[in-house]
């Protein structure tokens, strides 16, 4: 038996590190690969892409059971839409899909709260940034109270898209009325309809609308929040700085013709910038003091009682 | 050598004799013939529908073909005991997985040719009855050449998803090994989301995440080039091949690792 | 000349369990070796790693420790499998193909060719009994077809060394004296048959040495005949015109005498009495002797004894 001892090999199981090794470098050179080919390549897109199918109970019958996966699949969709098409190029920013997939994924998932607040907050975002569509995020919230045991938050967003987009301030009131009456409402919406009713259109009111959802737990609508109270903080500043352009329009009969201009001759120290430290510009062809295009507080939402510029 | 080719010549033995394979090339001939039917319907859409569904049917049964046989290369054999028959003759385990392997992409080739020259068929004899005025309105051509550029890369994809079925079949029952390797072809379709997420997440870590999947796993949208073939738009030959390069490198790959697992395998 | 097949201190143990696996030991240290031109028989009941040690020997498995060499060559040498054949326990081929195109296939594997090949076919199915059914699928086979065409493969290639995993199971008792006619045949040619059962009459028959194995272990070997040699337990002797007065003497000396017909009794000689006096006695008393057989222990008493004896298995934790 001696011989068997020295012969014992080729039989113990087969070392298969030089293979692994192969695999990674396969794998390495497969991700290179890509990359190359990616640079020139973009996926095809179609003119109905993303939704396959375009009808809600075709698509729920299809689902077969899974509805709320599928609809998690068209939500997730759906955000990738959005985003893509904001930091899209120019001519491809239209968003006409955008209802049509929110629409599906509330049908399919008719409990999907988020897909209704956030749904109508990327509808009526002004153009560039969204579709400006404040009536279909109004119809969006509205299957929502239909469809999810009329939570509050619905009424609550309607009359808020009423208010700050569609400034009708009767119609944002009864809403916010509307909600506060719903079970479970917070103590807030009652004085909220009050002040709307009372004075609509005030920055103030608008500044404690949005100061309230500075402490919501979603982070998308308190980001949204902070940003809006800095607007209202250039719109101040605007309405502080229109006085000075009325008293130069007043003393020299006519509208300056540049920034300049109307600093040196008002003794401004320096041009005013915007919270965000971009300094305002002026649109002579308008006679208006506004906040630039390059700061990311662009565009401003309409105030009525900047409709007029000064004569 | 002689092993590989014994190997691979009882598998497509085998695949002409399984009724499966067999039923999935006549089905999706049947399927062209049909489709030229279902487009009487569209009102002027009847070529896009007949490539469309032609194509379709290429992707889809060949799919099939690649889970189904790929996954009974290996696991059925296990599972039956047949793999001992084998494995007790002069053929190493590396020879048994290459010769399946080969065997089973010399099918899906042979399968594909047949349903393509169909579908080709169909497409001529739509050539045929069709005036000229309607001919002039397609953007492209009935028997269009470039549609063998779509039928390649599908081939080459289901080369890749053999190579995938191949992998998990050396080491797990058919059943699991069919279901992962379904769920792998899936994710290799959602794949182009993934890399899209940086645009829409903020959080760094995910996002190189999102990129080391999108890079590791099976990309499997750049083979389909159907839509840009049936309208006429052109497909950069700098794409194929490199898309071709990227089926063979990571079959490559999987091939590797299919090897080494059986290797240390016990077959009791 | 080396032996044909040789292990030592083989041992294997398998994972069990899926949460925690914890190793069990199929087989323990395992030496023996076989000589070439025997008929070895591997024998135990089921469990007791005899398939275990069939399979290391293919290398289909992995041993955890020791080592095998068959002709010489370690186990798993490619070259070595072109001299040697296995046949599994129940075994499986292809059930779409025909008996003559998996032994064709098997052939060509063997690299023969052409015409060759087709020569071999032949000539293995005729050897095991397979006839016409020979060009049917083996979907529509029986056991004892499929057994034989196991058989066929295992022939096809001349081997010199050939590996038999219960070769007998599933086959009817026609089926069983053919098999053993053909190990037998094989034996002739100086093929070196290696074969596991926990059919122990099958061994009596064919074996020139065996290996007891129980729960993992080897637990005896040898050559048959003088392992149950000395467990000569007796005698049968079978006497006619046997007297009332003869009968009644015998009796104490003898364990029984029981009547078959009238005169005419069987005898039940122990050990350790010389049936040559019962003889002496049958003589003087005008008996008339039929026969006389010894009555040996059976290699199934031989076995339950050593089986119910040997210790349990380890968990082979070392």
């Amino acid at each position: 038996m001696t011989e068997l001892r020295q012969g014992y090999g080729g039989q113990a199981r087969p070392a298969v590190a030089p293979l692994l090794a192969a695999v990674a470098l396969l794998m390495t050179v497969s991700v290179s690969v890509q990359v190359v080919r990616d640079r020139g390549w973009t996926p095809y897109q179609p003119e109905n892409p993303l939704l396959w199918v375009q009808s809600g109970p075709l698509l729920q019958r299809l689902a077969l059971g899974f509805d709320n996966l599928v609809a998690d699949v068209y939500w997730i969709r759906a955000v990738v839409y959005y985003g893509g098409k904001r930091t899209a190029e120019q001519q491809q920013m239209n968003y006409d899909l955008l209802y049509p997939l929110l629409d599906l994924v509330t049908t399919l998932d008719p409990h999907f709260r988020v897909a209704y607040r956030f749904g109508a907050i990327f509808l009526t975002e002004a153009y560039p940034r969204g579709p400006a569509r404040p009536d279909l995020a109004v119809r969006l919230l509205q299957r929502g109270i239909e469809r999810d045991y009329q939570r509050w938050e619905y009424f609550h967003d309607i009359g808020f898209v009423y208010y700050w987009w569609l400034r009708d301030y009767p119609k944002a009131a009864e809403w916010f009325l509307k909600g506060a009456n719903q079970p479970n409402a917070p103590e807030w919406l009652r004085p909220l309809a009050a002040t709307t009713l009372a004075s609509g259109g005030d920055r103030a009111t608008a500044r404690h609308l949005w100061t309230q959802l500075l402490n919501s737990d979603m982070s998308y609508i308190k980001a949204q929040a902070e940003h809006r109270l800095l607007q209202l903080d250039a719109m101040d500043a605007i309405a502080e700085l229109t006085p000075i352009l009325q008293r130069f329009v007043d003393r020299e009969r006519r509208i300056p013709r540049s920034w300049q201009e109307l600093a040196s001759a008002e003794r401004l120290a320096r041009v005013p910038a915007d919270p965000t430290g971009v300094p305002f510009v002026f649109d002579p062809k308008v006679g208006r003091i506004e906040v630039s295009r390059k700061s990311t507080l662009w565009p401003l939402p309409f105030d009525p009682r900047r409709t007029e510029a000064p004569q | 050598m002689r092993a590989i080719r014994l190997v691979a010549g009882a598998v497509f033995r085998e695949s002409v004799r399984d009724r499966v394979p067999y039923s999935m090339v006549i089905f999706a001939i049947l399927l062209m013939a049909a489709s030229y039917l279902i487009s009487q319907l569209t009102a002027g859409q009847d070529m896009k529908i007949v490539k469309d569904l032609g194509l379709a049917a290429l992707s889809i049964f060949g799919l099939l073909i690649a889970v189904f046989l790929g996954i009974g290369l290996v696991s059925k054999e296990v599972e039956r005991k047949s793999i001992f028959g084998l494995l007790t003759k002069p053929v190493s385990r590396t020879q048994f997985i290459i010769g399946k392997y080969t065997g089973l992409v010399a099918t899906l080739i042979i399968n594909l040719g047949v349903m393509t020259v169909a579908y080709y068929a169909v497409l001529a004899y739509m050539q045929y009855v069709s005036a000229p005025t309607v001919r002039a309105s397609w953007p492209a051509p009935a028997m269009d050449p470039r549609l063998l550029i779509a039928v390649v890369l599908i081939v080459a994809e289901l080369a890749l998803v053999t190579a995938i079925a191949l992998f998990f079949s050396t080491f797990s029952s058919p059943l699991l090994a069919t279901l992962l390797t379904l769920g792998l072809w899936l994710a290799g379709h959602f794949n182009t989301d993934l890399r899209n997420f940086g645009a829409v997440v903020d959080s760094a870590p995910i996002v190189a995440i999102a990129r080391g999947l999108y890079y590791l796993l099976p990309n499997l949208a750049p083979f389909d080039v159907k839509a840009e073939v049936v309208h006429g738009l052109p497909v950069s030959a700098r794409h194929v091949l490199l898309t071709l390069l990227y089926a063979v490198i990571y079959s490559g790959a999987l091939l590797t690792a299919a090897i080494a697992i059986f290797r240390r395998r016990d077959f009791k | 000349m080396p032996a044909a097949i040789e292990t030592e201190g083989l041992s294997k143990d398998f994972l069990v369990g899926f949460w925690r696996p914890r190793p069990y030991r199929a087989l323990d240290a395992l030496t023996l070796s076989v000589e070439p031109g025997e008929v070895f028989g591997f024998l135990g009941p089921n469990g007791a790693g005899k398939s275990t040690t069939l399979k290391l020997l293919m290398q289909l498995i992995y041993p955890t420790s020791g080592a095998a060499r068959i002709l010489g060559k370690p186990v798993g040498d490619v070259g070595v499998r072109q001299r040697i054949s296995f046949l599994a326990e129940n075994p499986y081929f292809y059930d779409y193909l025909t008996a003559e195109e998996v032994l064709a296939y098997f052939a060509k594997l063997f690299d023969y060719s052409g015409a060759d090949v087709t020569a071999r076919v032949a000539r293995v199915l005729d050897e095991v009994g397979i006839g016409a059914e020979r060009r049917m699928r083996l979907r529509g086979y029986s056991k004892g077809m499929l057994q034989r065409v196991g058989l066929a493969q295992a022939l096809i290639n001349d081997p010199e060394v050939v590996f038999l995993d219960e070769p007998m199971s599933g086959l009817d008792p026609i089926g069983r004296r053919q098999v053993r006619d053909l190990i037998l045949r094989l034996k002739q040619r100086g093929c070196t048959v290696f074969f596991s059962s926990h059919i122990l009459s099958d061994a009596e028959a064919l074996c020139s040495r065996v290996a007891i194995m129980a729960q993992g272990r080897l637990v005896a070997s040898g050559a048959l005949h003088e392992m149950v040699a000395f467990e000569l337990k007796g005698w049968d002797l079978v006497a006619a015109n046997v007297s009332e007065a003869l009968r009644a003497t015998l009796e104490g000396q003898v364990r029984s005498i029981t009547a078959i017909a009238d005169g005419q009794y069987m005898i039940d000689v122990p050990a350790e009495v010389a049936p040559e006096r019962i003889l002496i006695d049958l003589a003087r008393g005008g008996a008339r002797v039929i026969s006389l057989h010894p009555v040996r222990d059976t290699l199934e008493d031989f076995f339950i004894r050593q089986v119910n004896s040997a210790a349990p298995r380890e968990t082979g934790i070392s």
